[in-house]
């Protein structure tokens, strides 16, 4: 229960972090603010709370120096908080809530609810998660947590090559983090931290979507990933997939809200999180010198921290340990060349896209209904080209490692995909709801109003 | 994409709510198929039983078994089965921080077996005194020196 705790206290630094350091507090309307401000300091406070243990409990083995950091950023970020307190944004003077809202926003909270519920049974039934859980996540975190001296265990070869040593150490981290402060292997940590993650992807999905697209549309896109059968099937497993999907998710929708430097540090936290990531990060810095050449080196000023710790560990540290990728480059010229495994893998991956579905349920039935009754808006497809080009290339990306691998390429499919495209699917999901047209406009000729705010008029309101 | 023509306000308003009528249909679709799912699916790799089983090792002898120990690791399984696979990973899991090492090389070793046999003969084999049987499948040898 302690080790909760200390999850809850990496979320409140967080948001404290982010609403002071950030100008997302002079966001509206309020709710997608709060939204904002909880998807980014979760995930943004589990990220460096776990770069902070990863530093100095495991590297400098010295835990209570990250806990001690920890708490003194705690108590400067809520002093700073509560001395320069952001003025509160005026409202925009509409009158309750439209009845579209209040649809949307009662099936969101039904979904979540069920959600929870589903992933409930999940926790109780498989309490060590999946395998993946408990031979490379929680494994490597049962190590990283130990006393000084052996977390390095947690990449040694010994391990083999199943429990993948060379995988980057954020979730790993953040979980030992949690049981080495709190004294204890509580289950409930990974199993929380997969919910955490979650709630924040669909935090950021429905803020940021509000910010840009309008409340309704907000909302419809936080329940469409809500009722996404392969991501709830997720939650429950204690994987990294989720956290990834929330990370790539959040780099992307800061980036669309202008945010580069916390676009680039989420990034940053999606290489830290899983080898996929690092593939993100780079296609994210690549989309981003081409669409938001302006905002690109605050992207990658925001990236550093995390590709400089990345880099340390997989050259120096996880050295001895070969990636999915490093291993694949024997014969891989023969398998580039063999054209049966490219109907493999695109047969697989229609297979999976199939997949996705629960019954006759598909996630992408709403977006068709959306994109049919309210048609795409022209003055978005910048935007919508450039979280979709990222999206189409991360898919091409993880098609051509399917190409390359020397493992066997259907176990390789079936023990992966349906993960890849639950990373991938939040993506689609913005990419569609950045491009269609806002419920209030299409039916009526006066457009909603832009519910952001510039830097400069933030930081005035500040001072 | 299309031009910004207005639509049919109650074409709109329809749309929005069969959306959110058709995810939660999605919604109630997922639960009932998580719930069963993970019903039938409840520890496949019996995880949580594997800590009971090496529950007496780690308490009745920790100090064969020190925090950072290197142990030996021998199974009746098949190393390249599913089920070999999940006892070795599960036993590492469980034995974490202390690092497990397929064979009989190291000076304590883990026995970890799927059925009852003559542990002590089969110790022997390799060179290894039984030291304690603490069943359910675990038994600690030493190396004879």
């Amino acid at each position: 229960m302690i080790g909760l705790v200390w999850a809850l206290e990496a979320i409140l630094l967080g948001c404290l972090l982010v609403w002071r350091f950030s100008d997302l507090p002079a966001i509206r309307p309020a709710w997608a603010r709060l939204l904002l401000i909880f998807g980014a300091g979760a995930a943004g406070g589990i990220g460096l709370v776990s770069y902070l243990f990863f530093f100095f409990g495991v590297l400098l083995g010295l835990p209570v120096a990250a806990m001690v950091l920890e708490l003194a950023l705690l108590a400067w970020a809520a002093f700073e908080v509560y001395r320069r307190q952001v003025p509160a944004v005026p409202s925009s003077g509409a009158s309750g809530r439209p009845l579209l809202f209040r649809v949307a926003g009662g099936s969101l909270f039904l979904a979540l609810v069920l959600a929870a519920s589903a992933a409930w049974t999940g926790w109780d039934a498989n309490p060590q998660g999946n395998w993946d859980a408990w031979a490379i996540w929680n494994l490597r975190a049962r190590f990283l947590a130990a006393p000084a001296g052996l977390a390095w265990r947690a990449w040694s070869p010994v391990l083999g090559a199943t429990t993948h040593a060379e995988y980057p150490l954020l979730l790993s981290s953040f979980i030992a983090r949690c049981w080495a402060f709190g004294h204890s292997f509580a289950t409930l940590v990974p199993a929380a931290t997969g919910a955490i993650f979650f709630l924040a992807l669909i935090a950021l999905a429905a803020g940021t979507i509000a910010v840009l697209r309008g409340p309704t549309l907000g909302l419809l896109a936080a329940l469409v990933l809500t009722s996404t059968p392969s991501l709830l099937h997720e939650i429950p497993a204690q994987y990294a997939d989720v956290p990834l999907a929330c990370y790539i998710a959040g780099a992307i929708a800061f980036a669309l809200l202008r945010r580069p430097a916390l676009a680039g540090i989420f990034a940053g936290f999606a290489a830290w999180t899983k080898d996929e990531g690092l593939l993100f990060l780079v296609v994210f810095l690549a989309a981003a010198a081409v669409f938001r050449r302006r905002e690109a080196l605050a992207a990658i000023a925001g990236a550093l921290p995390a590709a400089a710790i990345l880099t340390f560990f997989k050259l120096w540290l996880a050295r001895g340990n070969g990636s999915l990728l490093s291993t694949s480059l024997p014969g891989a010229a023969r398998r580039i060349f063999d054209m049966g495994r490219y109907g493999t893998v695109t047969a697989a991956f229609g297979r999976g896209f199939l997949d996705m579905a629960q019954g006759w349920y598909h996630p992408i039935l709403p977006l068709i209904v959306l994109a049919a009754a309210l048609r795409f808006d022209r003055e978005r497809r910048r935007e919508a080209a450039f979280s979709g080009a990222i999206g189409a290339t991360l898919l091409l990306g993880y098609f051509g490692v399917y190409i390359l691998t020397q493992n066997d390429l259907v176990w390789q499919l079936q023990t992966s995909l349906d993960r890849l495209l639950v990373q991938v699917w939040p993506v689609l999901v913005l990419t569609a709801f950045i491009a269609l047209r806002m419920p209030e406009t299409a039916m009526a000729a006066e457009p909603a109003p832009v519910q952001k705010v510039s830097r400069k008029a933030a930081r005035k309101a500040r001072r | 994409m299309r031009g910004a023509s207005r639509q049919d306000p109650f074409t709109v308003s329809a749309s929005v709510a069969l959306v959110a009528l058709v995810c939660l249909w999605g919604s109630f679709a997922s639960y009932g198929f998580e719930t069963a799912y993970q019903r039938q699916n409840s520890d496949p790799y019996m995880i949580s039983q594997q800590f009971v089983r090496f529950e007496p090792l780690l308490s009745t002898v920790p100090s064969a078994v020190p925090e950072d120990a290197t142990l030996g690791y021998l199974t009746d399984a098949s190393p390249a089965s599913t089920t070999g696979l999940a006892m070795t990973l599960g036993a590492q899991y469980v034995l974490a921080p202390r690092l497990i090492e397929k064979g009989a090389t190291d000076d304590r070793v883990i026995g970890n077996f799927t059925r009852p046999a003559d542990f002590a003969a089969l110790g022997q084999s390799y060179r290894l005194r039984l030291e304690r049987d603490f069943g359910n499948g675990v038994v600690l040898f030493r190396k004879e020196h």
